[in-house]
């Protein structure tokens, strides 16, 4: 089953999430913050990471420098969602190491279409 | 013997005490020192001086070093005031996300300080500063979190900002707040998420079993 | 319920605004905060100490303990408010953790005779100090090869003197193998277990208050810290600095562990959880400048 670990500090967002990814097939793992996702990616190998930018303790542009840089899975896939479209915000997510930046609120569509197609669920 | 025990090297217990104690324009300059752990071991122990603070943000602004950027926060969040918590709400604006996320926290770690600012920070027109006072109603206890929060969702129009101000009541909300949340849907009608996220509130507010009225 | 004062007229405990105070002025010396359910925990203590120093009123007492020149008054009050529960081999993943794990990665990254530092914060009255010291014998095939130092450290100076005596009834021993009962305790004519003396004298012993800046500086140089059950009876604020202060002491590389129910990722962005098959733990980043 592919794996999805969503990083948010926000619990509906964080639900929200889950529920439109498990109905999809998907197997969704939380976590609150950046460093709480790194005791996660200690553990384990997800197929995608969903990563919100502001959070307590680790952000999440620190979080993806830190999977890139040393972890044990540096190439996993990351999709960052922001809160405005703004083209730094957009600059800062791709040179943390994100693959892709979207926009909050999410697009259910479109944003499904994105994990599957990033987490090489279609393949 | 693999289990040493050494006495004697160095000097471990605490007796030793207070004449190491440096004096406050030493520690001051000690926070511009190119040594990190020079820089960290000065924040801590300035820690508790409220005529430190602006010496603290200016170094804090500046600073590259996560270690010594965690201490002055600490050190921020321990002597308090009216100065830290001024200088501390200018960093909601940074562009280092790290730096803003830091101060949201120590904020938030002053309870009773943020509220005479919350007016002010819920009409700023940066919608990002509104969603970090969102985020820091989260942990204040003032008896206006409430009002202001359902402010919030009846005046805001950005659909990011309500939705913050949504999360903090699916946990911290009453009945009082239902009538907002209920209305806010039909101000954001091309949104899914807020919609799911007004019914997860709604669903937690009004507890197991009740769902009345529906 | 209040306790009784000397004069046998029953008290009707702190005030609200007594209590308040009173946490206040505990929290900013130890970093320990009372929220209102242990307000009764917290007014028996007091009364007791109270009691003790023959003080009437809470006022007189508080005077006493604030201007009290040599701080044995607060020493005192401290030893008595402190939870020093503990027991050997507790959770005991983590130190096999060590030895499985920890101590073969550190030992790589040294040469045979380098020393190897392991602070216990909080060992309490030495349960947990002791156990790492068995453990290591026990347990890691290479201890030979190195120079261990273990120290103990803890505020409360009424447990540190049963740490040094080392003598424990039943209950804090009842986790232990039989054999290593044997090894390293000899049975007191009570039937009480004693540590052996050796191991006694390999430990060090210190009073030390994760709290206070001044008195932690010279702790350098850990290569391990075990920091267990101590961190949940503090508030943000104390953690936060209980984590600075453990980030100095460590090398670069060094790992911390935490007690099973305490996490660093909802404290501190300053260490980096590294997974062992026995546990998580915590680590300061390698890069880390002294
Ligand atoms: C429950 S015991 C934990 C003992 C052992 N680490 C374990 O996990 O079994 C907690 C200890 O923390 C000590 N303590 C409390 N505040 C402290 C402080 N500020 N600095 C050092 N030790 C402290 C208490 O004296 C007590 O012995």
């Amino acid at each position: 089953m592919t794996r999805v670990l969503v990083v948010d500090d926000a619990q509906t967002v964080r639900l929200y999430h889950r529920e439109l990814l498990e109905q999809d097939g998907f197997q969704v793992e939380e976590a609150v913050n950046g460093l709480e996702a790194l005791e996660r990616l200690a553990g384990t190998t997800y197929d995608l990471l969903l990563v919100d930018v502001n959070m307590p303790r680790m952000d999440g542009y620190t979080l993806v420098r830190h999977v890139r840089e040393n972890s044990s899975d540096p190439g996993v896939p990351v999709i960052m969602v922001t809160t405005e479209g703004a083209a730094t915000d957009r600059e800062q997510a791709l040179s943390a190491g994100a693959n892709l930046h979207v926009v909050k609120p999410v697009q259910p569509e479109a944003l499904l279409l994105q994990v599957r197609l990033m987490s090489g669920a279609l393949s | 013997m693999p289990l040493v025990r050494r006495d004697a090297d160095d000097n471990l217990p605490g007796e030793e005490r207070r004449e190491n104690q440096r004096d406050r324009a030493g520690l001051l300059e000690q926070l511009q020192d190119p040594r990190p752990a020079a820089r960290r071991r000065a924040a801590r122990e300035i820690a508790g001086d409220a005529t430190a603070m602006d010496a603290i943000c200016n170094a804090l602004e500046i600073e590259t070093d996560a270690g010594s950027r965690h201490a002055m926060l600490t050190a921020l969040l321990v002597t308090g005031g009216e100065r830290a918590k001024a200088r501390l709400l200018q960093l909601l604006r940074s562009e280092d996300a790290g730096l803003r996320n830091g101060a949201i926290e120590v904020l938030q770690g002053m309870p009773g300080l943020a509220g005479e600012y919350m007016d002010g920070l819920l009409s700023d027109p940066d919608s990002d500063v509104r969603i970090f006072a969102v985020n820091i109603l989260e942990s204040l206890r003032h008896q206006r979190v409430p009002e202001w929060l359902q402010q919030v969702l009846q005046n805001d129009d950005h659909v990011n900002v309500c939705a913050a101000a949504v999360d903090v009541l699916t946990e911290a909300g009453g009945p009082e707040c239902l009538p907002a949340l209920e209305a806010l849907p039909q101000r954001f009608p091309d949104e899914p998420f807020v919609d799911f996220a007004v019914r997860t509130a709604v669903r937690r507010i009004q507890g197991p079993g009740g769902s009345h009225g529906q | 319920m209040g306790s009784e004062l000397r004069d046998g007229v029953a008290s009707p405990g702190l005030s609200g605004e007594d209590f308040a105070r009173f946490r206040e002025f505990y929290y900013r010396k130890t970093g320990n905060w009372f929220d209102e359910a242990k307000r009764y925990y917290v007014d028996k203590r007091v009364l007791a100490r109270m009691g003790i120093t023959g003080c009437d009123s809470f006022r007189e007492y508080f005077v006493r303990l604030r201007f009290d020149a040599d701080g044995s008054e607060l020493q005192a009050l401290i030893n008595s408010m402190t939870v020093n529960e503990t027991y050997f081999f507790r959770e005991e993943y983590q130190f096999q953790c060590l030895v499985r794990s920890m101590l073969p990665e550190i030992a790589g990254r040294k040469r045979p005779g380098d020393t190897i530092r392991i602070w216990s914060l909080p060992c309490s009255s030495g349960e947990e100090v002791y156990s790492l010291a068995f453990y290591l014998l026990e347990y890691w095939p290479q201890v030979d090869d190195y120079d261990v130092e273990l120290i103990g450290s803890d505020i409360d100076t009424a447990a540190l003197d049963r740490a040094r005596e080392g003598i424990y009834d039943r209950r804090p021993v009842h986790a232990l193998p039989e054999a290593v009962l044997r090894r390293y305790f000899r049975r007191l004519p009570d039937g009480r277990h004693q540590v052996l003396e050796s191991i006694r004298d390999s430990v060090r012993l210190t009073r030390v208050n994760l709290q206070d800046p001044l008195e932690t500086r010279a702790y350098r140089g850990f290569d391990v810290v075990f920091c267990r059950n101590l961190l949940i009876y503090f508030d943000d604020a104390a953690r936060r600095r209980a984590a600075e202060t453990l980030f100095d002491a460590l090398k670069p590389g060094g790992y911390i562990c935490l007690g099973h129910s305490e996490f660093m990722s909802r404290i501190s962005s300053l260490f980096r959880p590294a997974r062992f098959p026995e546990a998580i733990v915590y680590q300061k980043p390698e890069e880390a400048d002294q």
